[in-house]
């Protein structure tokens, strides 16, 4: 049988980040083909190459035989390539019908609508999915599950032989998800190849076919779903050896800092968080994105503040309602998004470092260019910056110098708790390294650190703790000797730890 | 260091600050050669007499436009300060500085308002005070009726706006200790730094702990309260408050502002550049006014010298902004060509 999609040793680097080290995946026509990998893997990128949005640097792509070469997202489409996102990208102030009629581009003279035959046209798509939307209405109006399966119907309408979907059921109840593995099922028999991803196990093993694995931007390996088991699934996913270049925690971990009992805040979905961190200690945060990693920080820093539970400071009960409070209470938090909330790229680094600590660093809000300066210097020797001075603005800096800048920042502010939100997310390896150190140092110190990352390694090495999150709870807290790739990976998956161990 | 002194050399012509000053020079040297009566000390108090509203609603708009933000009500701020303070001193027989006093926190709290719809409600400053820009004049003109003004003030008051102190305008001494409280603001203290911060990244002023709003805040608040100062200037200038003061002042500060090389994005720009751009302005109204042995299209430069400004402004601005972004584009691709070229050289080098 022909493949319908061949890739060979695709290769995409952004600067020096390598995203696809030579990845090779085939789709047959009639089969639903899973791609699975950790956060960061490659599989975002590798569906950016085959819809065209991204060139791939190396590697070659084959559609239906023939190969192609300086792929767009207009050329794909054409080719029959089609791919519904889990942010639908429809237009919310058109109707069910306008969206797909606009989708499809069946225009007639003049590019005159013809709106009968699309709103025919919309119905029939609809009824084959089985999906009870009428075409009349305003998208706006429609639940985000509803949109994904407009979004089917278009790519069903324009005759797509080849079908991306990107963890379509995120946000899907349980008779929707049937819906749509129902949909997927009569892709399949209609000679459609779907490529389907997903962090749910289950949804592979009821759906798909055969089942790719990437990781760190490399396939390693393509097997039928039946041969494999949920722990060999994960063992692919995670298999690297946890590296023994992280610096070893020292000393027993002292008074506790920071006592959570049931936190939650329901509108970043947060729920019953109870958590302790302690003094000279490093507590790990895994899971999945979006399981509420993120927004639990941006709860303790007071962006958005907690409704519900309890939050402790050195046994002091406390409320934290915005960054300011969070700050003088002693809590720091370098944030994820360096370039729009850790650094302020237009300003020199001195002023950067000093920015947290304006009421107290500047009696009487008077600036003293000097000693700023002094204390810039002092963080550039400290941690190793490099830079051309106190005045190079955060712009000029590399990502990893860029990072510490914003660690620099917190550190001024001499916190008791200091988060770390990915604090090595598209950083080179050696700054990174480099940035293990200054955190473990800075524990080794007494500082109580909260460190979410989505590095399984860098948990494993970093942590004393490991806490792994599960949409919006905390699901699991592993001691060091305990925690090991299949036990955090499962945890985050929500299947059950020791089949997978 | 011979290099370092060609680069210092380098940056000072870089500098904007630079560019409008040698525009200035231009300008002065051009009305004298083609001018009456133009370089001298009466022309030149003149200038400054009959622009100091104008320039103080420059230099207050300047920390407005470094948090990203602009303020298009301070000229109906000042049509609606100058109403009430008529009414305070005419109709309520207060004194005229304690009516002053008044005008200035009148326009605070207009300033106030702006600043509770674009912190509070989020709404986008231009939009704000385009609304306010309507709502004060409007309701300047219901308190007079359309057509009433209040005149007749004390000459202890009009002294304000026709006498001169030390040999200057009374205004222009005002002006200075309102320009140098703002230049302190702005380039001294924790608060001209955080406008800075809120205007290149407010999210991440945010994240820093930075008050955004309350700063923000401070920012109109203050472009109020000196569009109140200016109003009193406006009205012991020309012993009559209207409601029509200051109509298009507003245009006329953020050309100033922006002249100036102050960013209309926010984040970067000096109250030294919207003073600068504020004179070169001021001197081109006036120097067109004093050339009248050159004609243009039959009329006499002089008489058409509003038309004829008014043109030139537009010309000067764009020029400026052009040359603006095209050095700053040249900076960047120089800056990343360096990058690029010696990427393992450690540039940690001082």
């Amino acid at each position: 049988m022909k493949a319908l999609l061949q890739l060979t040793d695709i290769r995409k680097s952004f600067g020096a980040v390598r995203a696809l080290k030579g990845v090779s995946f085939e789709l047959f026509p009639g089969e639903v083909h899973a791609l699975l990998g950790e956060n960061g893997a490659g599989k975002s990128t590798l569906i950016k190459v085959i819809t065209g949005a991204h060139l791939p640097d190396g590697g070659t792509l084959v559609v239906a035989g023939e190969e192609v070469s300086n792929l767009s997202p207009s050329k794909a489409r054409e080719l029959g390539i089609a791919c519904i996102y889990q942010q639908p990208a429809l237009f919310p102030d058109l109707t069910v019908a306008e969206n797909i009629g606009l989708r499809l581009k069946k225009t007639g003279v003049l590019h005159r609508v013809r709106w009968a035959s699309q709103r025919t046209q919309a119905v029939e798509l609809l009824h084959r999915i089985g999906a009870e939307i009428s075409p009349d209405s305003e998208v706006r109006s429609l639940s985000m599950p509803e949109q994904q399966l407009v979004e089917i119907a278009c790519a069903l309408g324009s005759g797509a032989r080849i079908v991306i979907m990107d963890e379509p059921t995120a946000s899907l109840t349980q008779k929707e998800q049937h819906l749509l593995f129902k949909v997927v099922r009569d892709l399949r028999a209609s000679g459609v190849g779907v490529v389907y991803i997903s962090h749910r196990l289950e949804e592979i093993f009821a759906l798909a076919d055969r089942v790719t694995v990437l990781r760190d931007g490399e396939s390693v390996g393509t097997n039928a779903v039946e041969s494999l088991t949920e722990a060999q699934m994960i063992k692919l996913m995670v298999g690297r050896e946890v590296s023994s270049i992280y610096p070893p925690s020292e000393g027993e971990p002292r008074e506790v800092v920071l006592s959570l009992k049931n936190l939650g805040c329901a509108a970043s979905g947060v729920t019953g968080v109870t958590l302790d961190v302690r003094a000279g200690e490093i507590v790990g945060m895994a899971g999945l994105v979006g399981a509420g990693r993120t927004e639990l920080a941006r709860i303790l820093f007071g962006i958005t503040p907690a409704d519900s539970g309890e939050i402790y400071l050195n046994g002091e009960r406390i409320s934290i309602s915005n960054p300011r409070e969070a700050i003088a209470r002693g809590i720091a938090y370098v944030p994820e998004d360096r370039r729009r909330h850790g650094v302020i790229l237009e300003m020199p680094i001195a002023h950067n470092m000093t920015m947290a600590i304006h009421p107290k660093f500047f009696p009487g809000s008077i600036l003293r260019f000097k000693a700023e300066s002094l204390l810039a210097r002092d963080f550039i020797r400290d941690l190793g910056i490099k830079a051309y001075g106190p005045e190079a603005p955060g712009g000029s800096l590399s990502g990893g110098n860029q990072q510490k800048v914003s660690v620099a920042r917190w550190l001024a502010t001499k916190p008791k708790l200091l988060i770390l939100d990915e604090p090595t997310q598209g950083v080179d390896v050696g700054a990174k390294s480099e940035i293990h150190k200054i955190i473990r140092g800075l524990a080794k110190e007494g500082l109580a650190v909260l460190m979410i990352s989505s590095d399984l390694p860098e948990v494993l090495g970093m942590s004393d703790r490991v806490a792994v999150m599960r949409v919006g709870k905390l699901v699991e807290l592993i001691s060091k000797e305990n925690a090991d790739a299949h036990t955090v990976m499962a945890a985050a998956l929500g299947t059950n730890g020791k089949d997978a161990a | 260091m011979s290099s370092s002194r060609s680069f210092s050399i380098k940056s000072l012509l870089a500098r904007h600050e630079t560019v409008l000053v040698l525009v200035i020079l231009f300008e002065v040297i051009l009305f004298q050669v083609l001018g009456r009566n133009f370089l001298t000390g009466r022309n030149f108090s003149n200038v400054f007499r009959h622009s100091v509203e104008i320039g103080l609603l420059a230099v207050a708009m300047t920390p407005v436009i470094l948090t990203g933000g602009i303020d298009l009500s301070v000229g109906s701020m000042m049509g609606l300060c100058a109403v009430l303070f008529g009414m305070m001193v005419n109709s309520l027989g207060m004194n005229p500085w304690l009516a002053g006093i008044s005008a200035v926190a009148f326009g605070a709290m207009g300033g106030g308002v702006n600043a509770l719809l674009i912190t509070r409600l989020n709404l986008p400053p231009l939009i704000v005070t385009l609304g306010t820009f309507s709502l004060f004049r409007g309701l300047a003109e219901a308190i007079t009726k359309g057509a009433e003004s209040y005149s007749g003030f004390s000459p202890s008051f009009l002294a304000l706006g026709n006498s001169n102190i030390a040999g200057l305008p009374a205004q222009i001494w005002v002006f200075f200790i309102v320009a140098a409280g703002i230049w302190f603001l702005v380039h001294r203290t924790t608060f001209g730094r955080s406008f800075r911060a809120i205007g290149y990244a407010s999210e991440g002023a945010r994240y820093a702990g930075i008050p955004v709003a309350r700063n923000t805040s401070l920012a109109y608040i203050i472009a109020g309260a000196v569009a109140g100062l200016a109003a009193v200037i406006l009205v012991a200038r020309l012993g009559e408050a209207r409601a029509n003061a200051g109509i298009g002042y507003e245009l006329l500060a953020i050309t100033a502002v922006v002249l100036g090389g102050v960013s209309i994005f926010g984040g970067s720009g000096t109250v030294v550049g919207t003073i600068l751009g504020w004179i070169a302005l001021a001197i081109l109204n006036n120097g067109l006014t004093r050339i009248s042995d050159y004609k243009i299209m039959d009329q006499t430069v002089a008489s058409v010298a509003r038309e004829l400004s008014g043109l030139l402004t537009g010309l000067l601005l764009l020029t400026a902004l052009t040359i603006g972004a095209s050095t700053k584009t040249l900076a960047v691709r120089h800056a990343r060509k360096q990058s690029l070229a010696k990427p393992t050289s450690n540039p940690a080098t001082s």
